[in-house]
């Protein structure tokens, strides 16, 4: 079309979407970013009180405690996941029968509702009714405290996590993989290359970018961990496995410190924004994602 | 991005529905499809890899026909199974309940998002403002969204809907399930809407239709693919949502199904097998719809991955 359109039919077509995405994103983004800069608790009223929150964050041992969670749970599930995912999307590329439904079957955790995933792994990860604990019974291993105890559960979680997403980013891979120009790898063949030589040179290097962006967006997801710590520990005992969202959720709602909780959100939300930012780099370079 | 993040994830799909049905060998572009030395040896380890993956959900399913007693003492026995379990869950859960209001919240949410983000999509690639600098901003400023974590708008939220006098209702969700959905629907839409042929648009105009024929009925039809992508995205997200119905739905007749999926371990404290039978029954729809709409759900997610 080579006209201008009229405006009110422009208007007609923006608006609902303008006003809802206003009211309900934006403005709260900025509602929370102004509350983090008040002392509201409670039922009381909101002082302004510049960054005194984001400081008093820094003294908090809970906050910092999340902080170190949500980087442990960071640094194993990228150690292992991104490797573990890209060898089974290997693997699913080779010759074995019925490779589409083992596919399905890996994928289908990631439908799994978060709050179930986290139910579903009570079961197993429960010292006393828990699957893990009975199969270490018959071994002499006396009952561990995978959830319930103080030193464990992050990396329980971190072990669930994986569990959730290995499918999903399994699949990515196996998307990336399939794009790979075929000529490209069998003329590495013929040269003669192993397939060792043939992952090391040809594939992974051509598979860099889909490496960066699954990489980017368990990062992305790692950040917004909630769910399994609300079902598998509730954050505790004494918010010792808590996430940086779970801890966000908890100063907020069960404690009522809106300003405090509201400068975490803040915090969550910058690093969103920034893995936002290089996510879109990222694919952009890419042609694939 | 995102259009080529979907196209990518439909052309995988396509490619692997072609491959697998078809008795003749499709030529399939396979990167190292030479010598499969130990083909049994590959075949075992990704059997056992998805096993090992499928377990959890074996689990829980075996020890829901336990009786309560012996899950704790022999989980492994398998003499007395038993459908107690289910009958007495069936008896407090309000199973039907659960479900119709997520469906009900789903509908709602994803019909009214779908929509207002075409008609914006639309505006903002197909028709011509007065100004250009205005479409792209408002582009740029629905998508700034995507990089926003919804966790953030948690406690705002629940403010707006008080002031509103929404809260514990179905709007109460329902909005920002709305709000939520457009910057990853524009993405996907705009992009799409960018490539569409003009010929079509012109044909139809000399041939008399106004702007809503065009929208409706000459460029909607052509975007099903898309608009499935993005209806299973959303779809998937109301069902498995949380964080923001556990704030804003405080009506146990309202409740979604993750909503009591969390309460489980209050309602069935010590009946172990009460809880394994109720979140068996939740996990089986959702497992049941996924094996049906399977390719269709992975595409989409893969899509979706850009919101993650």
């Amino acid at each position: 079309m080579v006209w201008v359109s009229s405006p009110w039919k422009i208007a007609l077509m923006v608006f609902p979407a303008f006003i809802l995405f206003t009211a309900f994103f934006i403005y709260p983004v900025v509602y929370a970013g102004g509350y983090s800069l008040t002392d509201a608790a409670g039922f009381s009223g909101a002082d302004f009180i510049g960054l005194d929150n984001y400081l008093a964050l820094g003294e908090d041992p809970f906050f910092r405690r999340s902080v170190t969670n949500t980087l442990l749970i960071l640094v194993l599930s990228v150690t292992f996941l991104v490797p573990a995912s890209f060898g089974l999307a290997l693997l699913m590329q080779q010759r074995v029968r019925a490779a589409g439904a083992l596919r399905a079957l890996l994928f289908g955790p990631a439908i799994v509702a978060p709050i179930l995933v986290g139910l579903v792994w009570v079961f197993i990860l429960d010292p006393r009714v828990g699957l893990l604990n009975h199969l270490l019974e018959p071994l002499g291993i006396p009952p561990v405290q995978w959830i319930g105890g103080d030193s464990l559960a992050p990396y329980s979680i971190a072990v669930v996590f994986i569990w959730a997403s290995v499918g999903f980013a399994m699949t990515i891979f196996y998307a990336g993989l399939r794009l790979l120009p075929a000529e490209v790898m069998e003329a590495s063949s013929l040269d003669g290359a192993s397939r060792w030589q043939q992952l090391r040179y040809v594939t992974i290097p051509m598979m860099r970018e889909t490496i960066g962006i699954v990489s980017l967006l368990l990062i992305t997801n790692v950040f917004k961990i909630f769910e399994l710590v609300y079902m598998l520990t509730g954050g505790g005992p004494v918010h010792s496995s808590e996430t940086l969202v779970s801890y966000m959720y908890f100063v907020t709602f069960t404690d009522q410190r809106y300003g405090s909780g509201m400068a975490i959100a803040m915090v969550v939300f910058v690093i969103g924004a920034l893995t936002s930012l290089a996510y879109l780099t990222l694919s952009r370079r890419g042609r694939l994602a | 991005m995102s259009a080529q993040v979907a196209e990518s994830a439909t052309t995988s799909r396509d490619r692997t529905t072609s491959g697998s049905r078809t008795p003749v060998p499709t030529p399939r572009p396979r990167a190292g499809r030479r010598m499969r030395r130990p083909a049994v040896i590959i075949s075992a380890a990704a059997y056992l890899i998805t096993f090992l993956v499928v377990l959890p959900i074996l689990w829980i399913t075996l020890l829901s026909f336990q009786q309560s007693d012996t899950i704790l003492s022999d989980p492994f026995s398998l003499d007395s199974l038993t459908l107690d379990n289910y009958r007495n869950v069936l008896e407090t859960l309000p199973l039907v309940r659960m479900y119709a209001n997520t469906i009900i919240i789903a509908v709602a949410s994803v019909t009214v998002g779908t929509a207002v983000s075409f008609m914006v999509s639309f505006a903002l690639t197909r028709m011509v403002f007065r100004r250009r600098r205005t479409q792209s901003f408002l582009r740029f400023y629905l998508l700034s969204g995507l990089a926003v974590p919804v966790y953030v708008l948690l406690f705002p939220v629940y403010r707006l809907d008080l002031a509103l006098g929404i809260y514990g209702t179905y709007l109460a969700v329902v909005i920002p399930y709305i709000a939520v959905s457009i910057p990853f629907n524009t993405l996907l839409l705009t992009g799409f809407l960018r490539d569409f042929p003009s010929e079509l648009e012109e044909a139809a105009i000399m041939d008399g239709a106004g702007l809503f024929r065009i929208c409706w009925s000459v460029v909607l039809p052509t975007m099903r693919p898309i608009l499935a992508t993005i209806v299973i995205f959303n779809v998937v997200y109301v069902f498995n949502e949380f964080p923001f119905v556990s704030i804003l739905i405080n009506d146990p007749d309202l409740a979604t199904v993750s909503l009591a999926v969390s309460r489980f371990q209050g309602q069935y404290t010590v009946d172990y097998g009460g809880m394994m039978a109720a979140a068996t029954l939740v996990l089986l729809p959702q497992l049941a719809i996924y094996a049906v709409f399977q390719r269709h759900v992975i595409a989409g997610l893969t899509a979706g991955a850009v919101k993650g």
